[in-house]
């Protein structure tokens, strides 16, 4: 049985077995942390086109505003809450707290409802400054 | 990929049993593991509808009409539904599961109190069939390292064991970046145990442990 | 494929050992997050309030002394936690000899990033602008 296992095939792990609420959500949090790595990028070219003056930092700016850069941004947004109440719902975990089964599932839906609901906010909200501005 | 029908007007209500119809009125070569038929041997563990379970404590009519019965998720097939448990066993083995006290044994029972004993309520009760570990992604990609749902719950224990007089050395066998922080927290664990344990909490009170013996 | 070595099961499991660390990655990781919690909002709320403003908006709030420290202490927490997060992901999915070039990249590059953004911040708070 030693070593001899590696001729055997193994029984399939993520074609066949269930996506659920604990995988998904995991792999969403992860998805969103890669997402916000990118955002953060774009975060320094901010600063670094500012600093370098106007002629840099225009372009980036229309760029972001532009409709394809405001449809990433309202993605980005949700990333932004989606990975910010996951990390809150893992930093409870962390305490040894919410680990029941029920809990699993309800705290689950509600970072997904308040994510989404924060999303709407912050959207809402800058749509309104921009109309009086 | 073999499909079997099946007279459930012929068969015992869970899973186990209609497996056990197949082999012996349809194709009596079909072979699985099986034991007590009542969950508490872990002998059946297997991948039904996608989730890992005991055949033995799930309902046939909880599962698709169409059911799918796969062998225990990423492991080595040995035939059919048999799993090679070697690894995930030596694993196991590797967390030294028994009682550590190399003083002298007391001259009748190891004392040990009324909520002492409750720590270990929850994690004692392990039949190690190995649905978590099978059914944690982490475990897929990093298998080789990474211990596994189950046998970090064992090695939880052994440490909420008062009893025992080795946890510095336990817990500094378990502090590595694969051996047990492969754990995301990803809940696949506590989903799927048949037996409704909570491998997740066992390891966040690991990590708990290991945090506050820092600082 | 390769033909494994031929080693029993316990040595497999035992691998090399424990390395007898790793905390530190996984507090650290943590104590970020809690430092990225409001600064997460105060980014998000800056942004929406700055919402697409022309330069001088942008220049004359950052150089507000506030707008400044809470944009370093943003900046150090997130690359900090960004970094910390990437490297797990690294170790999760690559398990080849390029793992820990990778590793080294990923914080090279975490650690450019965050250099550039202070310095990008200490230029317009010290009008060093071209």
């Amino acid at each position: 049985m030693t070593g001899s296992n590696t001729a055997r095939p193994r029984s399939p792990n993520i074609r066949n077995y269930r996506p659920q609420l604990t995988s998904v959500l995991s792999i969403v949090n992860r998805i969103t942390g890669v997402a916000l790595s990118l955002g953060a990028i774009v975060l320094v070219a901010g600063l670094a086109a500012a600093a370098l003056g106007p002629q840099m930092y225009e372009p980036l700016r229309r760029t972001l505003i532009s409709p394809l850069g405001k449809l990433t941004l309202l993605f980005m947004t949700f990333a932004v809450f989606l990975h910010l109440c996951g990390g809150i719902r893992h930093l409870i975990w962390d305490l040894g707290i919410g680990f029941e089964l029920r809990s699993i599932y309800v705290s689950g839906w509600i970072i997904v409802v308040v994510s989404g609901l924060l999303t709407i906010a912050t959207w809402t909200a800058a749509i309104v400054l921009g109309a009086h501005s | 990929m073999d499909t079997f029908e099946v007279d459930l007007d012929d068969c015992g209500p869970m899973v186990l049993d209609a497996l056990i119809w197949i082999k012996s009125k349809v194709d009596s070569t079909l072979t699985f593991r099986r034991s007590c038929r009542e969950g508490v041997c872990g002998s059946c563990a297997m991948t039904i509808d996608g989730t890992n379970w005991l055949a033995c404590t799930r309902f046939i009519k909880e599962t698709n009409s169409r059911a799918s019965i796969y062998p225990l998720a990423n492991l080595h097939v040995i035939k059919d539904l048999v799993p090679d448990l070697t690894h995930v066993l030596a694993q196991y083995a590797a967390i030294e599961p028994w009682l550590k006290a190399p003083a002298p044994p007391p001259e009748r029972e190891r004392v040990q109190s009324i909520e002492d004993r409750k720590q270990l309520d929850g994690y004692y009760e392990c039949i190690l069939c190995f649905c978590c570990t099978s059914g944690c992604p982490s475990h897929w990609w990093n298998g080789e390292r990474f211990l596994g749902p189950a046998t970090l719950l064992q090695a939880w224990r052994w440490l909420a064991d008062s009893r025992d007089e080795a946890t510095g050395d336990r817990l500094d066998a378990l502090e590595d970046p694969f051996r047990l922080y492969r754990c995301h927290t990803i809940l696949n664990c506590t989903r799927t145990c048949p037996k409704g344990l909570n491998p997740g909490k066992a390891i966040a009170e690991i990590k708990k442990l290991i945090a506050a013996r820092g600082r | 494929m390769s033909s494994p070595p031929l080693r029993s099961p316990g040595a497999r499991a035992r691998g090399l050992g424990s390395a007898r660390r790793g905390s530190e990655a996984w507090l650290a990781e943590r104590i970020s997050a809690v430092a990225l919690i409001p600064l997460t909002l105060w980014l998000v709320i800056s942004l929406v309030m700055l919402h697409g403003g022309a330069y001088t908006d942008f220049v004359g709030w950052i150089r507000k002394p506030a707008s400044s420290l809470l944009m370093v202490l943003s900046l150090v927490a997130l690359f900090h936690h960004t970094a910390l997060g990437l490297e797990v992901i690294i170790e999760d999915y690559v398990h080849s000899a390029a793992k820990l070039p990778v590793l080294v990249g990923c914080r090279f590059l975490c650690v450019t990033l965050c250099t550039t953004g202070l310095l990008a911040i200490l230029m317009l708070d010290t009008k060093a602008t071209p």
